[in-house]
């Protein structure tokens, strides 16, 4: 541990601890002592999601925890600390040919800890699943300062409650989590993403039905509106397709699976109504991938939304946002949908309206919509996570056991959900 | 509340009265009483520790299951859910008696979806009869434990059970994606569904794996995997387990991530020959079964790089099934291995530990030595690519003596297991068997915050008291002290 380092205080707010048992002494110390709400910090890419943080907060930062603590890479797990940058992390496991298969926006800035804080994710959800399915261990340490640990260093466990799956898209309202083991995969040798223009929705649905029994195995089936189609274009210098709804389908392996799935996945567009494929291979996909992944962050939009739906209800979804103007990207094997209002919605109640349509369909297929940004002041006004879900009372049971006070994060999760749908007047259990 | 008096072992027995309301909840014929029916349910697969409940009940409905629960409730009587009873650590042990509540009439399936990839299904359908059911649709269930013919779906939710091809699909927690609960003061709980992506705490992937102590799972939505388009099955053949294990860890370190990778030695080879004659050479030291699937393009290609490592690690012979045939056969013989031991020896215990996958070389020499050291006799039988060994402890329940030493090897093997960077259990829980190892794995403070988790969901500890954790659970509820274990096997 680098106990000669000192711990930097960033003005009144921030704490930026040299090591992780610093961390737990200055997280006892407030509880004991001064009390201030405490809001996890790790990159800062994810900080402006959902409810805003209480602004007396005391700022507790990752960012100089960043040692990796073990890489077997012959185990093929690594064991890192939760400021480790992820871009870093991918870095030094790709020498080993090997990689954590999570999209994660922004991964230079963003940490390991925020990105399962955040639940980060992105288009590679469909073949490779999300952090919950890589996270095998943790230590975190609670508000009151005391740290804790669950799963271990192996790939299959079973002592204990799995506290790993619980922490990831936690948002930083359970405690402040500090190390993490991830399980790791090979790092193909190819990739190639084909890309599809289509003027009906329709078609593309019945090309989503045959798509889900392809010979091929693709790990990721984007669909995108013509504003973030046209924004993915320019921003990764690729010649893309350029129509109402764009489809890309990738795949990943050794050349000849890709090569083959290439073959396959063409055929399947071009029969499926696609007049015209363009395939992006191997090295020119690097860019469009952290485009992909970083489109969900919205850049300037007024008001940012995460959707999720059935994948069968997807096409339905996103034709209903582009006639609203919405700039939407769907991960449409999975059904997840990222939504960025226009600029022209200029007040709130124009917001409001775009959101109740959408989050109408999206709760019709078993899903739910949820304001990830908006502009200051709209938080109040519009329901960011809309109605209350019969487990939201058992969630904020598990919160209040972690952080019985609610000086962790206070209300910018399942707490702040359950006031504003009590304050709007819906019945929480 | 009903007046109870202990009997002479601290447990309470269940009132008439109670049975009574039992009966007009379910019919007679859902609630069992007589000794000779509830011996059935004193014990699972771990069978050194044995206790009956006071009564088994057979719900058929989630209504019936929160009914059961409320009455549990206002008699003050503890309860205990059960699929099956494969569990292999005591998991459905009735510990300090009271009611069971066996699932397995709730067992249908109730919605298949197959362009959203998700089936629903009660707790007490049969894992294997998913993956019937779905046969010809180009989808299956992942999870595949070794007595997927017997286990229930719920069971496997309890327990986050693993399975040979675990290796490349993974577990049951990354199958689940909602659950009915019916929670231990009776409130009916969604947790997650079929959409992917709820905001909030991931309270499926939690309660996945608590093994019964979170409530009672009456539905659950299940994940479809697509079926591989090809798959090609090999059969490596070793003079010592040494050279075995060093393959299993060239392959790991090669990035190959076969479907499955499993071990067997000599003593479950000698077992599993007798029973099913499949061919093995029985002065094998190990052999490897090893599963690649994937695109029909590339199976070839890593079927050979598997046989080249092999080779290079000194196997005698490696074989491929060539036929659909061979390939059932040769997991037949994988999955109903255990069901071969008996030929072997009048009782077992099979062991559940992990170590990281370069330490399997290490912790398989340690067994071989604890085994002669306290004159066991250990065969092996596992999840060699994950890590994940099953000793077989071969024993006669009848031989107190005997019993001891299981209990001492099975001790230090996993107390190697931890030594090694690893875990006591990789898929069989902690149930009543492991307790004592919590404390040896993690803290007060980790033990801590795991009951305060339990705190949100089961309060009281009505519900599966005395799992899990090692502290003793809100009602008291002591777990059955192991100090004399040859009695209990025996009785």
């Amino acid at each position: 541990m680098n106990e000669g380092r000192k711990s930097m205080v960033d003005g009144p707010g921030e704490l930026i601890p040299a090591t992780i048992p610093e961390l737990g002494r200055l997280l006892a110390a407030n509880a004991k002592g001064e009390r201030r709400p405490v809001l996890p910090v790790g990159g800062r890419t994810a900080l402006g999601f959902g409810f805003p943080a209480d602004p007396s907060s005391l700022e507790v930062s990752t960012s100089r925890l960043d040692r990796v603590v073990d890489y077997p890479a012959r185990d093929m797990t690594v064991t890192v600390e939760a400021g480790c940058r992820v871009a870093s992390i991918q870095a030094s496991l790709n020498s080993e040919g090997q990689r954590l298969p999570v999209d994660v926006p922004l991964a230079h800035r963003a940490t390991i800890g925020g990105a399962i804080a955040s639940d980060a994710g992105g288009p590679r959800r469909f073949g490779l699943g999300t952090l919950r399915d890589y996270v095998i261990g943790i230590r975190c340490v609670t508000v009151d300062g005391r740290p804790f640990k669950a799963g271990g260093r192996v790939v299959k466990n079973v002592a204990g409650y799995d506290l790993c799956k619980l922490m990831v898209g936690s948002g930083g309202g359970l405690a402040v989590v500090t190390e993490v083991t991830l399980k790791l995969k090979p790092l193909p040798s190819s990739s190639a993403i084909g890309w599809a223009c289509f003027d009906r929705g329709e078609t593309v649905s019945d090309l989503l039905v045959d798509m889900a029994t392809s010979r091929a195995r693709p790990v990721a089936i984007e669909l995108l509106g013509p504003k973030a189609g046209r924004q993915l274009a320019v921003e990764s210098r690729q010649e893309l397709p350029v129509g109402p709804l764009l489809l890309g389908v990738a795949v990943e392996g050794n050349a000849v699976e890709v090569e083959w799935q290439v073959e396959v996945i063409d055929r399947e567009l071009r029969a499926g109504g696609a007049p015209d494929v363009t395939w992006v291979r191997d090295a020119d996909t690097a860019k469009l991938w952290s485009v992909l992944t970083d489109y969900q962050l919205g850049g300037e939009a007024p008001v940012t939304i995460r959707a999720c739906t059935r994948p069968s209800r997807i096409v339905e979804f996103v034709v209903a946002a582009i006639d609203a103007g919405v700039a939407v990207q769907a991960h449409a094997g999975n059904g997840v949908v990222h939504c960025h209002l226009p600029d022209e919605t200029i007040d709130v109640e124009a917001a409001a309206a775009v959101i109740g349509s959408l989050r109408e369909l999206a709760v019709a297929g078993g899903g739910q919509v949820i304001v990830e940004r908006c502009e200051f002041g709209w938080h109040n006004k519009l329901l960011m996570w809309g109605a209350p879900r019969v487990d939201w009372p058992l969630m904020n049971s598990v919160k209040r056991q972690f952080d019985p006070d609610g000086l962790l994060s206070p209300g910018r999760g399942i707490d702040g959900a359950m006031q504003q749908a009590a304050a709007d007047g819906m019945v929480v259990e | 509340m009903a007046s109870t008096q202990p009997a002479p072992d601290g447990t309470v027995p269940v009132a008439a009265e109670l049975v009574d309301r039992f009966c007009r909840i379910l019919g007679d014929d859902g609630v069992l009483t007589a000794a000779d029916e509830l011996v059935v349910y004193e014990c699972d697969g771990y069978v050194v520790e044995k206790k009956a409940p006071d009564v088994v009940l057979l719900p058929t409905t989630t209504e019936q299951v929160v009914e059961i629960v409320r009455t549990c409730n206002e008699f003050d009587v503890p309860f205990v859910p059960r699929g099956a009873g494969t569990s292999l650590a005591g998991g459905c042990l009735p510990v300090g008696g009271g009611v069971m509540i066996a699932l397995t009439r709730m067992k249908r399936i109730l919605e298949v979806n197959l362009q959203d990839r998700y089936a629903v299904v009660e707790p007490g359908l049969v894992n294997l009869h998913l993956t019937r059911h779905l046969a010809g649709t180009g989808f299956h269930y992942a999870p595949d434990p070794s007595s997927q013919g017997a286990c229930t779906i719920g069971g496997n939710v309890a327990t986050n059970s693993g399975g040979p091809h675990t290796l490349k699909y993974g577990v049951t927690v990354n199958h689940v994606l909602g659950l009915e609960v019916v929670m231990p003061d009776g409130r009916v709980v969604e947790l997650g569904g079929p959409a992917e992506g709820l905001a909030g705490y991931d309270l499926v992937g939690l309660f996945v794996g608590s093994e019964g102590t979170f409530g009672i799972c009456t539905r659950v939505t299940v994940r479809l995997t697509r079926d591989p388009e090809a798959y090609r099955t090999l059969l490596g053949i070793f003079e010592t387990v040494g050279d075995a294990t060093q393959a299993i860890s060239q392959i790991i370190a090669a990035g190959i991530v076969p479907a499955a990778l499993e071990m067997m030695d000599q003593g479950i080879i000698e077992a599993v020959e007798a029973a099913y004659g499949f061919g093995f050479p029985l002065d094998a030291a190990a052999v490897l079964l090893i599963e690649v699937d994937g695109l029909e393009v590339a199976v070839d290609d890593e079927a050979e790089q598997i046989i080249r490592l092999c080779e290079e690690q000194g196997a005698r012979e490696v074989r491929r099934a060539e036929t659909e045939q061979q390939r059932a056969l040769l997991w037949k013989c994988r999955k109903q291995a255990f069901g071969a031991i008996g030929r072997l020896s009048p009782s077992y215990c099979t062991q559940d530990g992990v170590v990281p996958r370069t330490k399997l070389p290490e912790i398989l020499e340690f067994i071989i030595e604890a085994g002669e050291r306290h004159e066991i006799r250990i065969v092996n039988v596992f999840h060699a690519g994950d890590g994940n060994i099953h000793p077989i402890l071969l024993f006669d329940e009848r031989d107190e003596d005997q019993i001891a030493r299981v209990f001492r090897a099975s001790d230090e093997i996993l107390g190697k297991c931890i030594d090694l960077g690893g875990s006591v259990t990789g898929e069989h829980g902690i149930g009543v068997e492991k307790l004592e190892f919590m404390e040896r794995m993690f803290t007060e403070d980790d033990l801590a915050v795991m009951a305060s988790v339990r705190m949100a969901f089961n309060p009281r500890g009505s519900c599966s008291p005395g799992k899990m954790l090692p502290t003793a659970g809100a009602c008291g509820m002591e777990h059955i002290e192991r100090s004399r274990p040859g009695k209990q096997a025996a009785s």
